[in-house]
């Protein structure tokens, strides 16, 4: 039973992954986005900010990387 | 018989102190206040002279070299802070820059990392384009270690594993040494703060590392890349903590310096200071540090310095505007 669960449960995020993210990866040029993502970091760690400052740039850079990889 | 032998505690005790104290003196002598006096720069109205993104300075016997990131130029200075003129312009092409982020100086040749074309590029001091070479990153800062040899610096991206940070080429783009790997764990936005380096160049070809937070030994390197030695600096330039306001483990920073300069056999660092409560950002103090790590004098500037070069007795630092500030060191 627990078995059982464990895999429909795995069935539906991949279901849902496959219908929330219809682009193809691989038609997506996911080294564009290392490319900006690299980008904004080498921004961000050149600003000369407060360090909290430079901490919320970065974090902003890696959501955006990881929405960029995922062509959302 | 009990009063004789706490007696002789007393005195024991008393002895050993100013021994101690005594010895301590001796390690550890004084501390210097050197006083920096402002100098008035000139008007340079042109529009040219503006800096709109300063990041890095560079000085050699005449001139003061400063990058600008956002007009993609160095711009050039007189030492009193005249402008005389900019170097190079937006682009993809020779004398073209994008992002430039670290010049030096050496022999009548200009330097620049042009982070985001990912090369080097070569200048003569008149401005015209002499040459560059290609590297695999996005060099961050670049020093003219001898007339031959560059060393460039990197931010590691966090991705492949044992990244280096050093770079060592010699001016026809040949790669000669890698070394500093960069520290990786499983938080890769702490590790971009412990990762963060400052680079002085000594005056034998030799460099210096200081990382920014969590090391307080400055790396001796030869120009080879060979490291020669570890100075561990005076614990009265302290480490000031911050917390990262992040989920998770704990994690603190410990704020060592943010911006460091070499001139004359002592190291100019400045300690980051807290901004705003949690925070830390630029300070004022300057701490001088001789080689053997012992610190010698401190420096209280007049305003919070980003970057600054040493030369000469005078300090060219950028300040929280973004403007040139020069002072004068009196001992």
């Amino acid at each position: 039973m627990k078995k059982l669960a464990v895999v429909a449960l795995a069935g539906l995020v991949l279901v849902s992954a496959a219908l929330f993210f219809p682009t193809s990866l691989a038609a997506h040029d996911v080294n564009e986005c290392y490319k900006n993502h690299r980008d904004c970091r080498e921004n961000a760690l050149n600003l000369d900010a407060p360090w909290y400052k430079v901490m919320l740039i970065l974090t902003v850079c890696d959501v955006a990387l990881g929405k960029c990889v995922l062509a959302l | 018989m009990k009063r004789t032998r706490n007696a002789a505690w007393t005195i024991f005790i008393a002895v050993s102190l100013t021994v101690f104290t005594a010895a301590r003196a001796v390690d550890r002598p004084g501390v210097g206040q050197w006083k920096a006096v402002e100098i008035a720069l000139p008007a340079n109205d042109v529009d040219k002279a503006y800096l709109g993104r300063p990041i890095a300075l560079a000085l050699d016997a005449d001139q003061l070299y400063i990058v600008d990131a956002q007009d993609c130029a160095v711009k050039i200075f007189s030492k009193d802070g005249e402008f005389i003129r900019e170097v190079g312009r937006k682009g993809r092409g020779p004398g073209e820059l994008s992002f430039p982020s670290g010049v030096s100086v050496i022999g009548g040749r200009l330097y620049v990392a042009d982070k985001f074309n990912t090369r080097v590029q070569a200048f003569d001091l008149a401005g015209k384009p002499c040459g560059e070479f290609s590297v695999p990153f996005a060099p961050d800062k670049v020093w003219a270690l001898t007339g031959e040899t560059l060393l460039v610096t990197s931010n590691p991206t966090g991705r492949p594993a044992a990244e280096k940070m050093l770079h060592i080429y010699d001016v026809g783009g040949r790669l000669r040494w890698e070394g500093l790997e960069a520290q990786a764990s499983s938080d890769p936005l702490f590790d971009a703060f412990r990762n963060m380096i400052l680079v002085c160049p000594g005056e034998g070809g030799d460099f210096f590392v200081l990382f920014r937070s969590g090391e307080r030994s400055i790396l001796h390197f030869a120009g080879s890349g060979v490291l020669v030695g570890k100075i561990p600096v005076d614990e009265r330039h302290a480490f000031r903590p911050m917390d990262l306001p992040f989920p998770g483990p704990k994690k603190r920073l410990l704020g060592f310096c943010w911006a460091a300069a070499w001139d004359r056999g002592f190291f100019y660092i400045s300690a980051p200071a807290p901004v705003e409560g949690k925070d830390l950002g630029p300070g004022r103090l300057l701490s001088v540090v001789d080689r053997e790590g012992r610190l010698t004098a401190s420096i209280e500037l007049p305003c919070p310095v980003h970057r600054f070069v040493i030369g000469g007795g005078r300090i060219y630092a950028i300040d929280d505007d973004g403007g040139l500030r020069i002072f004068e060191v009196v001992r």
